[in-house]
């Protein structure tokens, strides 16, 4: 006997709003039943044409245009757009103004990933993580307000060095607030890492094997948490990289829990080196002076922002604006690669695989459409909603 | 493999072949390679992913204005410390390049902007939505070229 089943699949968009994270993009997951099937993403609800506008804008006001790519990693932005400029300029920053950029980049790193880990701790119901990670955050927000003046968009960087130095007061109250994140640092990954309810929610969720990783293109923690080796500030050591080089953090296990150890493991690592930058900071000058105008030339550089490696290329046509400048975000390779992961997934570890690559551009939404296929009819679901549908499915399996 | 390593055996590849190709080196750590027939681009491509050299890192498209009437075309493939670039031109009228998706997966969200930005069609490319661009963007205007202009973003207090 033959029997046939058909089955038709809903689609859910999500996107573009979302209330708790920055940035907007929209996706859309064909379900069959709890699984996902099929994975679309379409970005530029942010999209601000600034490879453009550069274009007619001089060098100097482009670092303060660049600057503002990203509200959470503004600093490496303006450390990479200098970095390249300084290249064709044939100009290196002095000694002391690349170990202060290493320095406020680690502290950003820091501020970034306790801001993702207070996301993610939120998408999987655990917000007694999420307010108390973000408290711990405003720590290194008050260091870095105390030493640039600025919370976001820290406006460290000139063309040619950094605009200001670090004192011995300054430099005692980031030993000190280093001190407090690292034994907090200290605690969260006890938490991650042992806690039954959450580990539910990461252990063997979202695996990416190493090939998948390097195949699809991944950078950064993604990367790193499927034993890809790839972290610009040790393979294609920049600035003071070089003298204070950093240890990478590896783990093969590629789930959602290796994406959580490795960047806990980071921030470790980015405190280790800021000490280490204080105690042997270089003596100098702060800055050097560019010329207006920018010689002819193409510079590419790649850094290491929290996120993976940022890459930007500008070429020069001898006068004082860019002729091209183009940046590529780690968002978008890491998008692309959690895009196809998600397929075979539950709908409710969607939340959670997203949130797991610290999307920059990030997600998500106020309005998620459930197209119910059978019925012909279509249920509204809300962020929110889905997120709650998420825990609850899990409450559901624990019982 | 150090990077000197790589880049020469990038470039032993490149050679050894008969492919219409000009090798330099623009800077110490950097191996570009002009590829003269767009059809070579993906052999090429498949050359170095055979011997595992670089990650596309990033595609760059220029427009090299009106009177070269020319789109270059930038492939970074990165490791370690170095980068391969392969450069490709096509003419600006009737631009098209062939897709790598095939080889390298991850090269859909670059092709799929160069599509938007620069409307150079992408032969192979199977999602060809619009990545960045809002759904009501005009046909035909592509932001990144030279002459086009995009209108002045209004002053504050003027009505729009």
């Amino acid at each position: 006997m033959e029997t046939t089943v058909t089955s038709k699949s809903f689609t859910v968009p999500i996107g573009p709003q979302h209330p708790a994270l920055k940035e907007p993009g929209h996706f859309q997951f064909t379900v069959d039943g709890e699984v996902v099937t099929q994975a679309y993403v379409r970005l530029g609800y942010a999209h601000r044409g600034i490879e453009k506008a550069a274009e007619s804008r001089n060098w100097v006001q482009d670092l303060y245009l660049l600057e503002r790519v990203c509200g959470i990693c503004s600093h490496i932005h303006a450390f990479a757009y200098c970095l390249a400029v300084e290249q064709l300029a044939h100009v290196e920053a002095p000694p002391r103004a690349e170990a202060i950029r290493v320095l406020v980049a680690e502290l950003e790193r820091i501020h970034s990933h306790f801001l993702w880990m207070g996301v993610s701790a939120h998408e999987a119901g655990f917000d007694t993580l999420f307010m108390y990670s973000w408290r711990d955050r405003e720590k290194v927000m008050d260091i870095l307000e105390g030493l640039t003046g600025n919370r976001v968009n820290y406006s460290a960087n000139l063309l040619g060095g950094v605009k200001f130095d670090i004192d011995a007061t300054q430099a005692k109250a980031i030993r000190e607030g280093l001190d407090f994140l690292e034994e907090r640092a200290g605690h969260y990954l006890q938490v991650l890492s042992k806690d039954a309810m959450f580990l539910q929610r990461t252990r063997g969720i979202g695996v990416m094997t190493r090939t998948e990783a390097e195949v699809l293109g991944a950078v950064g923690p993604t990367a790193r948490a499927s034993f890809v080796p790839r972290d610009m500030r040790l393979t294609a050591p920049y600035s003071a990289y070089r003298q204070f080089p950093v240890q990478m953090v590896l783990d093969d296990r590629g789930d959602l829990e290796a994406r959580f150890e490795v960047r806990v493991h980071e921030l470790f690592e980015s405190i280790r080196l800021i000490r280490e930058i204080l105690n042997n900071l270089p003596s100098g000058e702060l800055s050097v002076r560019l010329p207006r105008r920018i010689p002819a030339g193409e510079a590419m550089v790649r850094l290491e922002a929290p996120r993976g490696e940022v890459f930007y290329y500008i070429k020069s046509n001898g006068t004082d604006k860019p002729e091209r400048l183009k940046v590529r975000t780690p968002t978008i390779c890491n998008l692309n690669s959690v895009i196809r992961l998600a397929v075979g997934h539950q709908l409710a570890d969607v939340p959670m695989i997203l949130a797991g690559i610290d999307p920059c551009f990030s997600c998500n939404d106020r309005m998620v459409t459930l197209t119910d296929a059978h019925n012909e009819g279509e249920r509204l679901m809300t962020w929110p909603q889905l997120r709650q549908h998420g825990i609850d499915f899990y409450k559901q399996v624990g019982k | 493999m150090n990077n000197e390593e790589i880049l020469s055996l990038a470039e032993q590849i490149v050679k050894s072949w008969n492919w219409t190709t000009e090798v330099s080196r623009s800077q110490p750590n950097q191996l570009d390679v002009k590829v003269l027939k767009l059809e070579e681009l993906v052999p090429i491509v498949v050359g170095l992913r055979v011997k595992r050299l670089g990650y596309l890192s990033a595609i760059v498209g220029l427009d090299l204005g009106s009177a070269a009437d020319q789109f270059e075309i930038l492939y970074y493939f990165c490791e370690k410390n170095s980068a391969i670039v392969l450069r490709v031109h096509t003419p600006r009228v009737n631009a098209s390049l062939p897709s790598l998706c095939e080889i390298i997966p991850s090269a859909e969200v670059f092709e799929r902007e160069l599509r938007e930005m620069f409307g150079i069609d992408i032969v192979g490319l199977k999602t060809i939505e619009h990545l960045y661009l809002p759904e009501d963007w005009p046909d035909g205007v592509f932001p990144m070229l030279k002459d086009t202009q995009l209108p002045a973003l209004p002053v504050q207090g003027e009505k729009v």
